[in-house]
């Protein structure tokens, strides 16, 4: 090429560096974003394929449904393509992990391997043991190598658990304790693992909700003795070289599994044998440790049972001796009690002897008191009479008194008897006479009663010599009685033995000094009997004499009786005689009556001494009867202190014996119990033998049985694919695939656009030049050669910048979104650029713009130059269609009309505005009605479809009563309303024409009726409810979409194993209803319909409710429930959706950067457009100017048009945008999600205004570009 | 007072280091319903006369008058509204629109300004009544200035400047189109300034301005100015 040429080309480039510019940006940006967005999907398998081939990630797995052993890895090892092998033990457990209790994995880890490794980067962990598999990276902490410590997931965001917190296993998958040492563990560390890529879920499990929320590594040391393993992980030889889950990746693995399928029949027989072979050398040890047991405890228990016999030998014999000495005790007490009696009776007669003897002695002690006090009453009287006499005679002695009273007398005596005598002579003899009778007469009765007084003292004495008889024979009665006593002591005295012999003697002392007492007495008693003999002669006497007087009394009568007849005569001398007589008489009674006191006294004298005789001699007898009596008193006292103190001495003998003797009842008595409860013992512990050895033999029966009928293992292996995390990465980076072979159609089409209108204005500026090197002889290759150059060079440098940029950014973008979910770490910049993609991109990029080119320059090459070097005529003016609206057109502004004219002038600009426009708009709907759609998942499902937001679940065997109680609790706090039990199945869903399954909650609600309160269910277009009776299958949208099911169609499900792989034949359901939903995959089920899946009636053990959203509420309803026993998971509905609006989050990301890109889209567009418009139209614009347009009106007046285009574009945006956002939404879509289905009005607004926006933004820049066009332009020829 | 004056009127462009004195104290009077022509050969400085006066560069020193304004001293934006309502302005290029009709393009200045003729009766003075509805493309050059000369009437300015109005148009047809700006000029009493190279037209003015090497090298009053038809060029 001609030098000059080149320069041109050069010049132009610097001339029109806008356009240069715009057509960079757009290439740059079609190429960049196709680029890049196809650059994703690659850049993230890549990542992945690292993180894998770094950390030795297994390419197959191998499981078995019994076990595998070591003899097993050997056998592995050597199928050919096997590379390394790593046995694994693993299980899934609900775990109580900080607040919270959810469901984990566990796996073994090679502690020393692990140890020796060594984390390279964030991709590799590197080891020298090529058998170490899925190396997990420690991200702090240390390898859990002890036992009960563990490492967990370093990935899981917002653990409120950490380093040295403890986790406890509650209970797991059925084989936990076969697998497990312990269920206590420490973290000590955080790892993260390469074969948990994706923390949305670690996995799926029959446990709880049935997704596996973390992972946990423990060390062999935590693992049960002789724990099988559960799996072998595999590598197999060349896999690392490809890419992981690329085609020759899966055909180098397909190769290794079909060898490892042909082998598993042989590996499933070998280790049958093995686990028989174990299984039998177990049993046979566990017999023989049976039969030992057995031995050792019949020796135990007859050691035992004889034991027991001896010691109730020992308590017979004790009891008897016993009782022996009860009967002892007894006699002793008996004769005691008799010995004390007869003492007793012995002592109490002596005493009532001697009381008896007292008594009389008092009596008689009386008696002699009366006497002596009468006596003494004789002698007072006898002393005053004798004063009075003595006083009244004036002698000094009685005898002189008698004397002197006895003369005196006489005197008077015969001074009476003479005047007597003459009274009686005178005055009568008769009263004489009568008084000699009346004298004869009391001379007979004083006789009489000298007889009577006589007879009296002869009674007297009679009477007391009846008493001293008497008194006699009671003394000789004593006598007798005293001697017999002596007797039987003497005889005592004889017989007794030495100790009594003294007592008896001294007691038989005592009866003879009572003996010489009661002799004395007899004595005293024959005294008084004589005496009161004498008395009685004396009386005797005395009545005689009386008799004597009577007579000699009567005789004188007889006289007096005479006299009286002579007295009667004398009876006349009377008076004076009287008179004398009285004087005489007077005196005569005075003395007479003295005399005979006197000699009363006299008598009463004599009386009185021989009294007081009488009376000493009594009083002395009486006075040696009672110091007889003291005596015989004092003996009978030291009788009885002895026989007491004897008794005493025998009591405390007794009273000893006793006391052994109950010492020695009370030690047998407890020697009973012991025995009665050794026996007890005994018996208890001979049932618990039997029963024990009973049960062994019946386990050991068992287990022989199991072994005997062992089955065969299933033995499978599955590939990556089958891998949770690595397959919804994979799939994950394949969405990214699909979105990429789109968006970057609309950059294509804008792009090829802003070339050719570009291009078309370039030429058409250059037209005099063309002409003029046509007319030089250049030929028109080579003219159009500087066109398609300048594209060319415009469109390479874009796309190269734009590819280099972008494949970098973009990936990197959406790989950092991703890494909110993922663990797969972002690779180091810069990011591998794929050649092919990077030169298709460009290639299209560069290939359409020189395309563009050179149908901009074809038109104008066919022209001769002399056309050429005119200037083009201007595009003529054509009126348009508006302007037969006539009345419209005419009152549009002549503004208006230029713009409606220009619209329609320049199609191509018009296309390419218009295009361009509604790319930019389209992007930006999709963005926001993609965070719409999002947003929708959570606001549809959680109010309007989902009402409960509590769930409880209960343990696979909780019963009834279990359900009941925690529904109880639930409606007792106050907190909680809308119960409804269902019961929850995590099971596999897929169709008979598919060969994947996705998980689903089969949900089979107790009572159909009432689950409307805990969900809606309706058709998503028509709003329809949809039934739920017995016999419903409904399944959710998603699940329909993703089979293509429709009402009557058909569903299988299938029952899944510990890791979440679908398992058996499956059961196939037909569908009667598809409803809305948002989250997850639900299939509803009657009664019926869930009958022909399982057998037997569920329990309805999970629990939907609504509880007051209080965290404190909720926070202690979580805390009590697990409490009430068979309670396993209790989950509020927020934690669900702030999980769902974590995994959301990525398509947030993609949101803004969708948004950027439209931005950028509209803006390479209208400036583009702008600038050509502006370039265009200089001259008008000038001319405007000079017219006298303001600023204002001039920018209107070109920007309205752009104004105009961009409102179109936008509408127009509008509706291509919904069928974009359709296909983005269903493409973007995650199985375990479905996104809202329609844009809200307000994103319409946004993505609108926001196009208009960019448009103003545009405009307002360009508004310098326009300032600066001169007016001097409009005075310029046209070139 | 002279309706328009010049005086000492400075114009200097800076381009780079090199000071082009486009105008160097240039100073000449107008009076109101003269036909004036500016003549002198190219780079003499009439160009940047012409745009001073129309109010699209304002001098570097010396004033400008019009009717009593003093434009050398006016602002952008008072500039403007001088252009919009004191001048009528017509180019060598005739710079109609081309997307609007003849009548259209009359209108585009008339729908601007304070006392518009009617655009159509101008249309009909410049004799195109019978072509309102056409679009420049459709129209000769001839009449495509004589839409211009509408254009700028139907403003009723002060001052209707017109640069080489006949350059791009054949001789017959300019000799018309001088005739028309003549006849205005007499009819309306319109003040009107021809800047051209072409000293034949001097001829047809009241007042010939002669500018040379950015001054006014001589100013003459022709007491009777011939027929714009008569002239030769």
């Amino acid at each position: 090429m001609r030098r000059a040429f080149l320069t041109d080309i050069v010049r132009s480039v610097r001339g029109s560096a806008a356009r240069f510019l715009a057509i960079m940006g757009i290439v740059a940006l079609g190429c960049g974003f196709y680029a890049g967005l196809r650059m994703c999907g690659p850049d993230m398998r890549a990542a992945a394929d690292a993180l894998y081939d770094g950390t030795n990630l297994w390419d197959l797995r191998l499981m078995s449904t019994m076990g595998l052993s070591s003899d097993d890895v050997g056998r592995v090892r050597e199928i050919p393509g096997v590379r390394g092998v790593m046995p694994s033990v693993t299980c899934d457990a609900i775990a109580r992990l900080g607040s919270e209790q959810v469901a984990v994995r566990i796996s073994s880890l090679d502690c020393g391997a692990a140890g020796a490794s060594a984390a390279d980067g964030a991709y590799a962990v590197a080891s020298d043991d090529a058998s170490y598999l899925n190396r997990p990276r420690l991200v702090e902490g240390s390898w859990p190598c002890a036992r009960g410590e563990c490492v967990i997931s370093a990935d899981v965001p917002a653990a409120d658990y950490g380093l040295g917190d403890r986790v406890e296993l509650l209970y797991g998958t059925s084989d936990l304790d076969e697998l497990l040492g312990t269920t206590e563990l420490t973290i000590v560390g955080t790892v993260s693992s390469p074969d948990y890529p994706y923390t949305g879920s670690f996995g799926s499990t029959t446990l709880g909700s049935g997704m596996i929320s973390q992972y946990l590594f423990v060390g062999p040391a935590s693992l049960a003795t002789d724990a099988p393993y559960t799996e072998l992980y595999l590598t197999v030889e060349g896999a690392a070289a490809e890419t992981s889950e690329s085609d020759a990746y899966q055909e180098v693995v397909g190769a290794t599994k079909a060898s490892l399928e042909r082998a598993a029949a042989r590996l499933a027989a070998a280790r049958q044998d093995d686990l028989r072979t174990r299984a039998q050398e177990t049993l046979d040890e566990r017999w023989a440790e049976y039969d030992d047991e057995r031995a050792r405890a019949e020796r135990e228990l007859a050691d035992a049972k004889e034991e027991l016999e001896a010691a109730a030998a020992q308590i017979a014999d004790g009891e008897r001796e016993l009782a022996a000495g009860e009967e002892g005790y007894r006699d002793g007490v008996a004769t005691l009690r008799s010995q004390r009696a007869n003492v007793e009776r012995r002592l109490d007669g002596a005493a009532a002897e001697v009381a008896r003897n007292q008594r009389t002695l008092d009596d008689r002690w009386a008696e002699l008191g009366r006497g002596e006090r009468e006596l003494a009453r004789g002698r007072a009287a006898y002393e005053r009479g004798l004063a009075a006499l003595l006083t009244q005679t004036g002698a000094t002695s009685l005898d002189e008194a008698r004397a002197g009273l006895a003369e005196h007398l006489g005197h008077l005596d015969a001074g009476i008897a003479q005047l007597e005598e003459g009274i009686a002579q005178a005055e009568g003899a008769p009263a004489q006479a009568q008084a000699a009778i009346d004298a004869a007469e009391a001379g007979v009765a004083e006789a009489q009663a000298g007889m009577a007084q006589a007879d009296e003292g002869i009674g007297r004495a009679d009477a007391a010599l009846a008493g001293l008889t008497s008194q006699r024979a009671s003394l000789e009665g004593q006598q007798a009685q005293l001697l017999a006593r002596q007797a039987q002591l003497e005889q005592m005295l004889a017989s007794a033995p030495e100790e009594s012999r003294e007592q008896i003697e001294r007691e038989l002392d005592q009866v003879g000094v009572g003996l010489a007492q009661a002799q004395a007495a007899l004595a005293q008693v024959e005294g008084g009997i004589a005496e009161a003999s004498a008395a009685k002669a004396q009386a005797e006497e005395g009545r005689r004499q009386a008799e004597e007087g009577l007579a000699r009394a009567q005789e004188g009568l007889a006289q007096a009786q005479a006299a009286l007849a002579a007295a009667t005569e004398a009876q006349a001398q009377l008076p004076s005689l009287r008179a004398q007589l009285d004087d005489l008489r007077q005196r005569r009674s005075e003395l007479a009556g003295a005399l005979a006191g006197a000699d009363e006294l006299a008598a009463a004298k004599a009386q009185l001494d021989a009294s007081q005789a009488q009376l000493d001699a009594g009083r002395s007898q009486l006075e040696d009867g009672a110091a007889k009596l003291r005596a015989a008193r004092s003996q009978l006292d030291s009788g009885r202190a002895s026989a007491a103190r004897e008794l005493a001495r025998a009591q405390a003998q007794l009273d000893d014996a006793r006391g052994q003797l109950d010492d020695a009842g009370a030690q047998l008595a407890d020697a009973r119990a012991r025995y009665e409860d050794g026996r007890t013992r005994y018996e208890d512990g001979r049932a618990e033998a039997d029963e024990t050895f009973s049960d062994a033999l019946a386990q050991l029966g068992d287990a022989q049985r199991e072994i005997d009928e062992l089955d065969r293992p299933d033995i499978y292996a599955i590939d990556r694919t089958k891998s949770e995390g690595a397959a919804t990465y994979h799939a994950d980076a394949r969405r990214m695939d699909s979105i990429a072979a789109v968006f970057p159609f609309v950059f294509f089409l804008v792009a090829a656009l802003v070339s050719l209108t570009t291009m078309t204005r370039m030429v058409e500026d250059d037209r005099v030049q063309i002409g003029t090197y046509k007319a030089l002889g250049y030929g028109t290759a080579a003219i159009a050669s500087k066109y398609l150059a300048y594209a060319g060079v415009a469109g390479t440098i874009g796309a190269a910048l734009g590819i280099l940029l972008l494949s970098q950014v973009l990936p990197l973008i959406v790989m950092n979104a991703y890494s909110i979910i993922y663990t797969v770490p972002i690779q180091r910049l810069p990011l591998p650029v794929d050649l092919g993609i990077a030169l298709s991109a460009g290639g299209l990029g560069v290939g359409v713009t020189l395309l563009a080119t050179w149908g901009a320059v074809l038109a104008s090459l066919r022209e001769v130059p002399a056309t050429l070097m005119l200037p083009r005529a201007p595009k003529a003016g054509k009126r348009i269609l508006l302007e037969r609206l006539g009345p419209v057109w005419g009152r549009l502004s002549f503004t208006w009309k230029v713009t409606c004219r220009n619209l329609f002038r320049y199609k191509r600009r018009f296309l390419m505005t218009v295009i361009g426009i509604a790319g930019c708009a389209a992007l930006l709907l999709v963005g926001f009605g993609l965070h719409d759609s999002i947003w929708d998942i959570i606001d549809r499902q959680y109010g309007p479809i989902i009402h409960y937001d509590t769930t409880v679940g209960l343990d696979d065997d909780a019963t009834e009563i279990d359900v009941r109680r925690a529904c109880d609790y639930l409606a007792s706090t106050g907190e909680v309303d809308g119960i409804v039990r269902v019961q929850n199945e995590n099971m596999q869903a897929g169709t008979r024409a598919s060969d994947e399954t996705i998980r689903v909650n089969a949900v089979i609600p107790r009572d159909t009726a009432s689950m409307a309160r805990a969900v809606t269910l309706r058709n998503r277009v028509t709003g329809e409810r949809l039934v739920l009776d017995d016999d419903a299958v409904l399944v959710t949208e998603k699940l329909a979409i993703k089979y293509g099911l429709a009402v009557g169609d058909e569903i299988v499900l299938f029952d899944q194993d510990d890791v979440g792989t679908a398992v058996g034949p499956g059961h196939a359901l037909t569908v009667t209803g598809v409803a809305e939903n948002y989250v997850g995959n639900y299939v509803y089920l009657g009664r019926s319909a869930w009958a022909s899946v399982s057998d037997g009636v569920p329990a309805f053990s999970t629990i939907y409710a609504s509880t007051t959203p209080d965290d404190a509420v909720r926070r202690d309803i979580a805390a009590r429930l697990p409490d009430l026993g068979g309670v396993s998971t209790v989950a509020f509905t927020d934690e669900t959706i702030a999980m769902y609006r974590t995994m959301l989050s990525v398509v947030d990301m993609i949101v803004v950067v969708l948004i950027v890109s439209a931005a950028a889209l509209a803006h390479i567009v209208l400036y583009n457009l702008t600038n050509i418009n502006i370039d265009e139209r200089v001259r008008e614009i000038a001319s405007l100017k000079v017219l006298g347009f303001t600023r204002r009106e001039v920018s209107s007046y070109i920007f309205r048009e752009i104004a105009l285009l961009a409102v179109l574009g936008d509408a127009l945006g509008m509706v291509l945008g919904i069928f974009l956002e359709r296909f983005v939404v269903t493409t973007a879509e995650v199985d375990y999600v479905m996104f809202g289905r329609s844009i809200h009005p307000t994103s319409f607004a946004y993505a609108f205004v926001l196009t208009l926006a960019f448009t103003g933004l545009v405009i307002l820049s360009m508004r310098r570009k326009l300032d600066r066009v001169d007016m001097v332009e409009s005075l310029k020829s046209v070139d | 007072m002279a309706f328009v004056e010049f005086r000492d009127v400075e114009k200097v462009y800076r381009m780079g280091d090199v000071e082009v004195r486009a105008v160097d104290g240039m100073s000449f009077s107008i009076e109101r319903g003269e036909l004036v022509v500016v003549v002198g050969p190219s780079g003499a400085g009439k160009t940047t006369v012409l745009n001073m006066l129309g109010g699209m560069d304002a001098p570097t020193a010396g004033t400008i008058k019009l009717d009593g304004q003093r434009i050398s001293s006016f602002g952008e934006a008072e500039l403007t509204q001088y252009r919009r309502h004191s001048i009528g302005f017509v180019f060598q290029f005739y710079n109609l629109v081309q997307n609007l009709t003849a009548l259209e393009n009359v209108e585009l200045a008339s729908q601007i300004c304070r006392d518009p003729l009617p655009a159509s009766a101008v249309l009909g003075q410049v004799g195109l009544a019978g072509r309102q509805n056409n679009f420049p493309s459709q129209l000769s050059g001839g009449e495509q200035q004589r839409v211009a000369i509408a254009r700028a009437l139907a403003k009723n300015p002060k001052l209707l400047l017109c640069d080489e109005p006949t350059g791009a148009l054949d001789y017959v047809t300019g000799k018309q189109i001088l005739k028309l700006l003549q006849d205005t000029c007499r009819a309306t009493g319109r003040t009107v300034a021809i800047v051209t190279h072409n000293s034949a037209f001097t001829q047809i003015a009241d007042r010939v301005i002669e500018v040379r090497e950015g001054r006014a090298s001589g100013v003459r009053t022709n007491d009777h100015p011939a027929d714009a038809l008569s002239v030769e060029w």
